[in-house]
């Protein structure tokens, strides 16, 4: 069976807010999956340091930030461009059965990976027969 | 030909629009990289070649790429960088949004014979690679100074 390759797509730009810094802004590519303690989001930021992530939740929002070092790009002149550079930021509304008081963050090789606890009350619970 | 290169001036101000223009620029002229070979145009990672008084600079974007699985060998004039990129999950994990791929991507490019590749240098920080070809001594520019009459 062949394996299918790897493609990318141009990047997808934000839309709708303006934000005050001039320069477009993108869409990172993200993962969430559900496991039965918490819910994962990794975001795809490469060349994003951890020190300019920024990570917000306000009234069930969750927001993520990542800017780029565009000092790494001084005096280089382009030859051939496939991607663009810009800053990352995305946006989600999280459902109440997370505990936004535990979340918690860390990046690694460009991806940003979120650890949202499922609240208590929204975990699985097995329920036993007892022998009567 | 005649080569009229606009030069990014990095204003702080606008450093990010006036590269992103700059980028945007090469990405829709003609004459993008006809001679580097690039193989899989569209292919994961993405790649962008620069080039400044040295030499160039090969940047790919592997997020998410350990970089001991990079493997990144130069034979003659063809530079070929390949990996893999995981994107694991627990086991009965189950996924809401799966957009980031995963598998094994190899590319390749020709460098012109100015440049050496056997003083390449590569690093990756932050899910970015970055590869430096510098030129041969012999292709460097050479200044040449006025001397007082």
């Amino acid at each position: 069976m062949a394996d299918k390759e790897l493609t990318t797509y141009k990047k997808q730009e934000l839309t709708g807010n303006e934000l005050t810094r001039p320069g477009r802004t993108y869409v990172p590519d993200v993962d969430i999956y559900e496991t039965a303690d918490s819910l994962w989001l990794r975001a795809d930021m490469p060349g994003v340091d951890e020190q300019s992530i920024e990570i917000n939740v306000n009234d069930g929002v969750l927001s993520i930030e990542g800017q780029v070092e565009v000092k790494d790009y001084e005096n280089l002149m382009p030859v051939y461009t496939e991607y663009n550079v810009g800053n990352y930021a995305r946006r989600f509304t999280l459902a109440n059965t997370i505990d936004a008081e535990r979340i918690s963050a860390r990046m690694k090789n460009g991806v940003l990976e979120l650890e949202l606890p499922k609240a208590e009350k929204a975990k699985p619970r097995r329920i036993a027969i007892s022998a009567n | 030909m005649a080569l009229i290169r606009f030069a990014p001036r990095f204003n702080p101000i606008d450093a990010l629009l006036s590269l992103q223009h700059e980028l945007d620029r090469v990405f829709e002229s003609p004459t993008q990289g006809f001679d580097l070979g690039l193989s899989g145009r569209g292919v994961f990672p993405p790649t962008n070649v620069f080039s400044d008084k040295d030499g160039y600079i090969v940047r790919m974007e592997v997020p998410g790429v350990a970089p001991e699985s990079l493997a990144i060998e130069g034979q003659g004039r063809t530079l070929t960088i390949s990996g893999k990129r995981e994107t694991p999950a627990p086991e009965g994990a189950s996924f809401h949004r799966h957009e980031r791929s995963s598998g094994e991507f190899s590319r390749s490019l020709q460098l012109s014979t100015d440049l050496d590749l056997t003083k390449a240098e590569a690093t990756c920080k932050h899910g970015m690679l970055t590869v430096r070809i510098p030129k041969k001594e012999e292709a460097k520019p050479r200044q040449i100074e006025i001397k007082a009459a």
